[in-house]
């Protein structure tokens, strides 16, 4: 931390990294101990600090306006002692809970030093990559007979027949379940499309991965009907061609 | 581990095991744990620990064995790297910022941590630091501290105590007190 003399801000307001970091600077500056800080005098130092940053139009991080409220709550309270405590034993001090954290703070500080010098020796030190490897893998070849294979190849067959057949048996009902659509829902899809936009294709109120046959086909029902209603007109230019459904002007505001 | 090797080691030769961990280690390139080069060469792990000493940083080769984390890798000596800068002048690395050094720390010395510890000790918000030390690759997340919310915790990476010198977070010099 460079030494700034009295009167004159040290304009290099961003490099502090924080409220506690301009505390510190403060407090080094001044040559102050940390057990028995004059909460008056860090105080203006601060304000003027931070005065000083808003006059230079610097964006004050929100932390630096509450660590101003933390100081100035300090000092009042420094000033009118808590008349509810006893006067004598152990009257805790508005500055501690302060000190505490600059003592935590300083502790990380010291670190990121110790840190910094290390990695400053360290990265004079060169590692090799891992080497990309593109040999084949060793395969162990064991001795079997034609018989063994042809066993296996059974075991392999009659435990894919087991496996369908338990599908078969417990899975089939739920398969059918989750593809359930209804007409409902598919007439409510394309009203709100159409709520959206003018006008879209067929094909594109399903996507690529979800199609499946009974989804296109109430698909095309919940369409026919709207069209039924006159909700929606339709509009295909020849036999398997895109299908354009568009809105019939003031049938979307009732609603479905 | 069934090892059928055409040829084998001379495990009473000293030079001939420091050869065989050197080969090991260059290929491998990431560090290696010592029950793996133990079992690859299938000699003791206590009996191996002397020779891994022996090729540590005080050995007058210019490759020194490391340690990190129990694992071993390789890398230059420190002192003869202005030769190395000489000969391929690589491009300084971006280093790191004072806030990113004291974010580092607090992490390395309260591992694992949440952005909300970092902030506490630090006073100030310390997204920007953690981002970049994570892109730096020297902290990584380490799961969710299950308090409401679940924050995401950060650790150190081996990245950090190979960058930084520390075998592991053991050895990290202690904080000091006022």
């Amino acid at each position: 931390m460079e030494f700034v003399p009295s009167g004159a801000y040290s304009f290099k307001l961003e490099a502090f990294e924080g409220p506690l970091d301009l505390l510190f600077h403060l407090l080094e500056k001044n040559k102050i101990n940390l057990y028995d800080i004059p909460i008056a005098q860090l105080t203006d130092q601060y304000m003027e600090y931070l005065f000083a940053m808003q006059e230079l139009d610097l964006e004050l991080a929100s932390e630096f306006l509450v660590m101003a409220a933390t100081l100035l709550h300090i000092k009042s309270r420094m000033l009118l002692p808590d008349k509810k405590l006893p006067t004598e034993g152990e009257e805790m001090d508005p500055r501690e809970e302060l000190v505490l954290r600059l003592i935590e703070y300083k502790k990380y500080k010291q670190a990121a030093v110790v840190f910094a010098a290390r990695e400053r020796e360290w990265s004079k030190l060169y590692f090799k990559l891992p080497e990309l490897f593109q040999w084949e893998k060793r395969i162990i070849i064991e001795e079997l007979s034609p018989i063994k294979l042809a066993i296996t190849y059974n075991e392999v067959l009659k435990r894919n027949i087991a496996k369908m057949d338990k599908t078969v048996q417990k899975g089939i009902e739920t398969i059918i379940a989750t593809e359930k659509v209804t007409l409902r829902s598919k007439i409510r899809q394309v009203v709100r499309t159409l709520m959206e936009k003018a006008y879209f294709k067929f094909s594109e109120l399903f996507s690529v991965k979800t199609q499946s046959r009974a989804e296109v086909v109430t698909g095309f029902m919940a369409v026919l009907e709207l069209a039924k209603v006159r909700k929606v007109k339709l509009k295909q230019d020849g036999i398997y061609k895109e299908i354009t459904v568009s809105r019939v002007e003031g049938s979307m505001n009732n609603g479905e | 581990m069934e090892n059928e090797l055409t040829y084998k080691i001379d495990r009473e030769n000293p030079s001939e095991i420091e050869a065989a961990i050197e080969v090991l280690l260059f290929a491998a390139g990431d560090p290696v744990p010592l029950e793996q080069l133990a079992a690859v060469l299938e000699i003791e792990k206590q009996k191996l620990l002397p020779f891994l000493r022996n090729m540590g940083a005080t050995s007058m080769r210019g490759i020194v064995l490391r340690e990190l984390n129990g694992c071993y890798t390789l890398s230059t000596k420190p002192e003869y790297e202005e030769y190395i800068r000489t000969l391929l002048e690589p491009h300084s690395k971006q280093g790191l910022s004072n806030a990113a050094f004291e974010t580092l720390s607090i992490i390395a010395y309260n591992s694992p941590s949440t952005r909300a510890k970092v902030e506490e000790i630090r006073g100030v918000n310390s997204d920007s630091a953690i981002n970049r030390l994570v892109e730096k690759g020297l902290i990584k997340e380490a799961g969710r501290m299950e308090v409401p919310g679940r924050p995401v915790l950060f650790e150190p990476t081996e990245e950090f105590l190979k960058s930084f010198g520390f075998t592991s977070l053991d050895d990290l010099p202690e904080l000091q007190e006022e």
